[in-house]
């Protein structure tokens, strides 16, 4: 049912995502990259899916130039995407900027705050969290100003509205602020996916639901564990949850609640996704295997890998949706992970670090 | 000498840094941040990109090194040294010390470094 | 000697010759005391650059790995977490203090680096990803800062002893006497050379040579006043004999005299006639000691 009217509005879109999917690095792509001698050789390998947009660079650039083009390349796909979109489809692409602009606008309260030129600011902005009046934010030469017109001309007032006043602004940590915004933003985003009478009852709102439960999980879970010995208080962490998820309620509130890591791991329990995860970490210190963006002293996968690695198969797992704009989220977090991967890769060449080269994710 | 020394330095208790943007943050990471109080709210880091001119590393260095006596250490990326060269090889006081860090796009090279040049012409190596 | 070029602008009385030997004593000893503290310090002057060359290339290797442990920051936040950092820095939780370390009484600062407590700008940085790694990161970079304080302390007190170690080489080399005796000294003294400018090198005073060439012409301008008055003393016992002969000869003449007259009374008295030989020498032997004595 859900089948026969989408083609007529995102029939287009989805076709070239899919398109796009085709040419995400492949495992047989990683190998070569990984046997790499320096970033030019990198870039050569680059050459079939990025070529147009690494012509400009100059011979051994550095990575993070390396990583600027391929950006640059995305962001270029997804504003010929949401271009070609109308209707919800186009909703839908908007609310997937949203995460960049929260981004975005906690670099300009940050500029605000220590009184710097936010003009200069605005090439540090993430471009997919571009917005036309985003510029207008830099008039603003205190953060009363800024919230006002930040309120006024942004998409993201609403996340604002009632639960940061601009004292708040001032006082509060902008970690606290920019979690605060994210967690509005999932929970609108996880109501419109599942209210939107185009979306209601259709593949979107099945697949799109589980990857933002598992969003607000990830996000929860983390902010309970990197807030231990930090000032946050229990009851601030508390606020930061999004209230949905397979962990809310119990789980949220045993999450708030805990003190240590054994308490995080006591409360994800009840999901057993993230209790192989926690299991896993626990365990496999210094294990096996790939993924392992780990580091510090017991090499081997972080819970962060672990969750990365998640993400990227549910990713991959839209794809075998038909009718939905989700392939587009899929594709965007397939392709962002795939220039940290590149970035990686380079880092570890440039670096000379050839040992770890190989902790990258890669689902093709 | 010694004596005249002492009172120069108890009183220096920060790092600066004056190098590339992975440096400095890294350094900042460490800890090493600081700014003074307002109203002139002087900061112990100093970012250079391709964009900086070299008078302003040239300002930043002598800040650090000679008007400001809360200073210990000033840290340098090579490649930063390198484009005042002149101002880092004259500067041969005890306090600050400074020293020569590499940075992650330029490998430390010795051979630049002007106390390595220093040590080596005295053993003549 | 040939160096008598510099001395001291005293005439030579036996009283300054003594005031000379005390001082020239006391050079000798404040020479070896000198070297010693000299010697002390190339030592340690030695060490530390050898540390020095040592420490640069750890902290190359430590900033590396610092470095990547930042790459490993920016793939898990997925972003640019620099200008925050930036902005978030207040006050500095790492710091470092100096205290002394006393070296043959120079004083060498030497660094310390501490963590002010309670300080803490980036608590919540990555609270919503990437926390544990740039927790990570701040530690490793954490410890590459103290090598690099640690490098810091190195190569200050190579500044401070390389200044020292010229100026106490100064005096050293005023001090010291033309040769130098053995070869650990000449090693080391070719070793002070090279350290030093070769106008500093050739001071037209040095002090132990002036005092000892003093000591010398006091003593030859002594020596000659002796020899001049031994050289009198001689003329006036030759003088002494010529009047004793004369009056021997007279007295010889007389007793002649008398003994003819007692010839012809009939008593010879011979022994007397061999007296005055013993006497003369008598005062050839002193005059070969003397010559001994030059």
């Amino acid at each position: 049912m859900e089948g026969l009217f989408f083609n007529v509005n995102g029939g287009y879109v989805e076709g070239i995502v899919r398109g796009y999917r085709n040419s995400l690095l492949t495992g047989q792509n990683y190998s070569n990259l990984t046997q790499c001698e320096s970033i030019d050789d990198v870039k050569l390998q680059l050459g079939p899916s990025y070529g147009d947009f690494l012509a400009t660079l100059p011979p051994n650039p550095s990575t993070s130039a390396l990583a600027g083009k391929m950006t640059d390349k995305l962001v270029s796909e997804f504003r010929y995407l949401i271009a070609q979109s109308t209707g919800s489809t186009a909703k839908f692409l908007e609310y997937l900027t949203y995460g960049y602009m929260i981004d975005n606008i906690a670099l300009l309260i940050t500029g605000t705050l220590h009184e710097r030129d936010t003009r200069e600011l605005l090439e540090r902005c993430h471009p997919l969290g571009w917005f036309e009046t985003l510029p207008v934010l830099c008039v603003a030469t205190n953060i009363e100003e800024l919230y006002n017109s930040v309120l006024i001309e942004t998409p993201l007032a609403p996340y604002f509205k009632g639960s940061l006043s601009h004292q708040d602004l001032d006082e509060l940590n902008i970690e606290i602020v920019r979690n605060t915004l994210y967690k509005n933003y999932l929970e609108d985003f996880f109501n419109f996916v599942n209210t939107h009478p185009d979306f209601a009852g259709s593949p979107t709102q099945d697949v799109m639901s589980e990857i933002l439960q598992f969003e607000a999980d990830r996000r929860s879970i983390n902010i309970t564990l990197n807030s231990f010995g930090t000032e946050l208080s229990k009851q601030e962490r508390r606020k930061l949850y999004p209230e949905f998820g397979k962990l809310y309620p119990e789980g949220s509130l045993m999450l708030s609640r805990a003190e240590d890591v054994e308490g995080v791991a006591l409360a994800v329990s009840a999901v057993a996704d993230y209790k192989a995860f926690f299991d896993a970490v626990g365990l496999s210190q210094g294990g096996s295997g790939m993924g392992g963006m780990g580091g510090g002293p017991a090499d081997g996968k972080s819970l962060e890998d672990l969750f990365y690695q998640k993400e990227m198969d549910m990713s991959k797992l839209v794809f075998t949706r038909q009718f939905t704009p989700a392939v587009v989220y899929g594709w965007m977090k397939l392709k962002e992970q795939e220039i940290r991967n590149v970035t990686w890769i380079s880092e570890c060449i440039a670096q000379n670090q050839k040992e770890r080269i190989g902790n990258f994710i890669s689902v093709f | 000498m010694a004596a005249a020394a002492a009172s120069t330095y108890k009183d220096r208790q920060f790092l600066a840094v004056i190098g590339d943007e992975d440096s400095v943050t890294g350094l900042l990471l460490a800890g090493i941040g600081h700014v003074t109080d307002p109203p002139d709210a002087q900061r112990n880091f100093l970012v250079v990109d391709a964009k900086t001119e070299n008078s302003e590393i040239e300002r930043a260095f002598k800040s650090f090194t000679e008007e400001r006596k809360d200073i210990a250490v000033v840290l340098i990326n090579q490649h930063v040294a390198e484009r005042i060269r002149h101002s880092v090889d004259t500067f041969t006081d005890p306090f600050p010390a400074v020293l020569e860090i590499p940075s992650k796009d330029h490998p430390y090279d010795p051979e630049k470094d002007s106390v390595l040049k220093r040590v080596r012409r005295l053993f003549g190596e | 000697m040939s160096g008598a070029v510099g001395r001291e602008p005293v005439f030579p009385t036996r009283q300054s010759l003594g005031l000379m030997k005390a001082k020239l004593k006391g050079a000798e000893v404040g020479h070896s005391l000198l070297k010693r503290k000299s010697e002390a310090l190339t030592k340690r002057f030695r060490e530390i650059t050898r540390r020095i060359d040592e420490a640069k290339q750890k902290m190359g290797r430590v900033m590396q790995i610092a470095a990547f442990s930042l790459a490993e920051v920016s793939y898990a936040v997925g972003g640019d977490i620099g200008y925050q950092i930036q902005e978030s820095a207040k006050q500095a939780r790492f710091r470092v203090r100096a205290k002394n370390e006393n070296v043959s009484g120079v004083y060498l600062p030497q660094f310390e680096s501490y963590t002010e407590e309670g300080v803490n700008d980036f608590g919540l940085t990555g609270l919503g990803k990437g926390g544990q790694q740039i927790q990570r990161c701040r530690e490793t970079y954490a410890r590459a800062v103290e090598t690099l304080v640690e490098l810091a302390s190195l190569q200050t007190a190579f500044l401070i002893l390389d200044e020292v170690i010229k100026v106490v080489n100064r005096r050293v080399n005023a001090m010291r006497m033309a040769e130098s005796t053995n070869v650990y000294e000449a090693s080391m003294l070719s070793f002070l050379e090279q350290r030093i400018p070769s106008n500093v090198c050739n001071l037209p005073y040095r002090i132990e040579q002036d005092l000892a060439n003093t000591y010398q012409d006091i003593n030859s301008e002594l020596d000659e006043l002796d020899r001049e008055e031994f050289y009198r003393l001689k003329k006036v016992s030759n003088k002494k004999q010529r009047d004793n002969a004369a009056a021997d000869a007279e007295i010889l003449a007389a007793r002649e005299r008398a003994a003819e007259k007692a010839a012809q009374n009939g008593t010879p008295p011979v022994a007397e006639s061999k007296e005055p030989e013993p006497e003369t020498t008598d005062v050839l032997g002193e005059q070969e000691d003397n010559d001994v004595i030059f």
